[in-house]
């Protein structure tokens, strides 16, 4: 595709697909299909949560609590807010402008920032407190609630930021080429797919905040 | 049903044409609303256990939110629709059997207390020396 001439319909439309409504409902399809395994791979640890937690839910509450609320609830809003900007730069590809969409995804990659700045002075707080999973916990805590709260914490909160770093770098990707004017008002799919893999970032946080945080 | 040309025509206009911007807008004011009622609730300690079902059920009307208006799933085919709530459906498999497992067992052979027993379940489980109160929220 080249970038100094505004791209056509006709020429994002792969040979293999009989036109481009169909194109774009594959892909639509494929990235769903996709999300619902990211859902199951997060499944599996709430999964794992539910039972310790059943089991030992003293500890769980005791070890909660060694947390900072106000970061998670502050993490949240930056979250749920940087899905909003998500929303509004695709708002602006399905105008066909792609500098609006490259503005709202580099305000998201921001916040995104913000979310793994937050989450680098949890984590550093909990390793100078020996709040460790497993056998390398070091906490005040009596018990084997706190060490198993601590190895789910970092699990869940561990896989939710790898997530958050692939869906930054797939924003910075898709804003930078959006901003270049690789897409059209007539195929935006990118930018789409972009976002539903950020909105689903946003929404296993949404269930890990409460789950973590507020026990 | 009769006519899938016309669904996929009109997918096609609400995601083209429609101005999404008030709902996104709406939606997320929403959001954030409920982001403070659920940390609100939770400073407040229902007892008896319901304090978690309070939680997962805003939770739960948040990622609702979340999927229908911002991922779109209102506006968009069956398929996708498909797809999400199948998986939705394995999530309710996955945790409700493990957790219903955990919540039905019988004391095991190992005695309790023993090398490799299982606390049996919250009631079995005393819970730990009570440690000292650490406030919520500490400041790091």
């Amino acid at each position: 595709m080249s970038d100094a001439t505004t791209p056509t319909a006709a020429s994002f439309l792969a040979h293999h697909f009989e036109s481009l409504e169909k194109q774009t409902h594959a892909a639509r399809l494929g990235m769903w299909l996709f999300l619902a395994t990211e859902v199951l791979l997060f499944t599996a640890l709430f999964a794992g949560y539910a039972v310790y937690r059943y089991l030992y839910a003293q500890d769980f509450a005791a070890a909660s609590r060694g947390l900072a609320t106000w970061i998670g609830l502050v993490n949240t809003i930056v979250l749920v807010s940087s899905s909003f900007t998500v929303a509004l730069g695709l708002h602006h590809a399905t105008r066909g402008d792609g500098k609006g969409t490259r503005t709202f995804f580099l305000l998201s990659f921001l916040m995104g920032l913000v979310f793994l700045g937050f989450k680098y002075v949890e984590y550093s707080h909990h390793f100078h407190a020996g709040e460790l999973p497993g056998r390398y916990y070091a906490g005040e805590l009596l018990g084997p609630g706190a060490p198993m709260f601590y190895a789910l914490y970092f699990l869940i909160t561990g896989l939710h930021g790898v997530h958050v770093v692939v869906g930054m770098t797939v924003l910075a990707v898709i804003g930078w080429r959006a901003g270049r004017g690789a897409y059209a008002r007539a195929y935006h799919v990118p930018v789409e797919l972009a976002g539903l893999y950020w909105h689903l970032v946003d929404l296993i946080w949404i269930f890990v905040f409460p789950l973590i945080y507020l026990i | 049903m009769a006519d899938p040309g016309a669904v996929a025509r009109n997918e096609h206009e609400h995601v083209e044409h429609g101005s999404h911007v008030g709902r996104y807008a709406i939606v997320w004011i929403a959001l954030l609303a409920l982001t403070i009622l659920t940390y609100a609730l939770s400073r407040l300690h229902i007892p008896g256990g319901w304090g978690v079902v309070v939680a997962l059920s805003i939770a739960t009307a948040k990622g609702a939110l979340v999927a229908l208006f911002f991922m779109h799933l209102w506006d968009q085919r069956g398929a996708n629709r498909l797809v999400f709530v199948t998986s939705l459906v394995f999530v309710a498999l996955l945790i409700g059997l493990t957790l219903s497992d955990n919540a039905t067992r019988f004391r095991l052979a190992n005695p309790p207390g023993s090398e490799g027993a299982l606390p049996l379940g919250p009631t079995d489980y005393p819970g730990p020396p009570p440690a000292p109160p650490a406030q919520r929220g500490v400041g790091y």
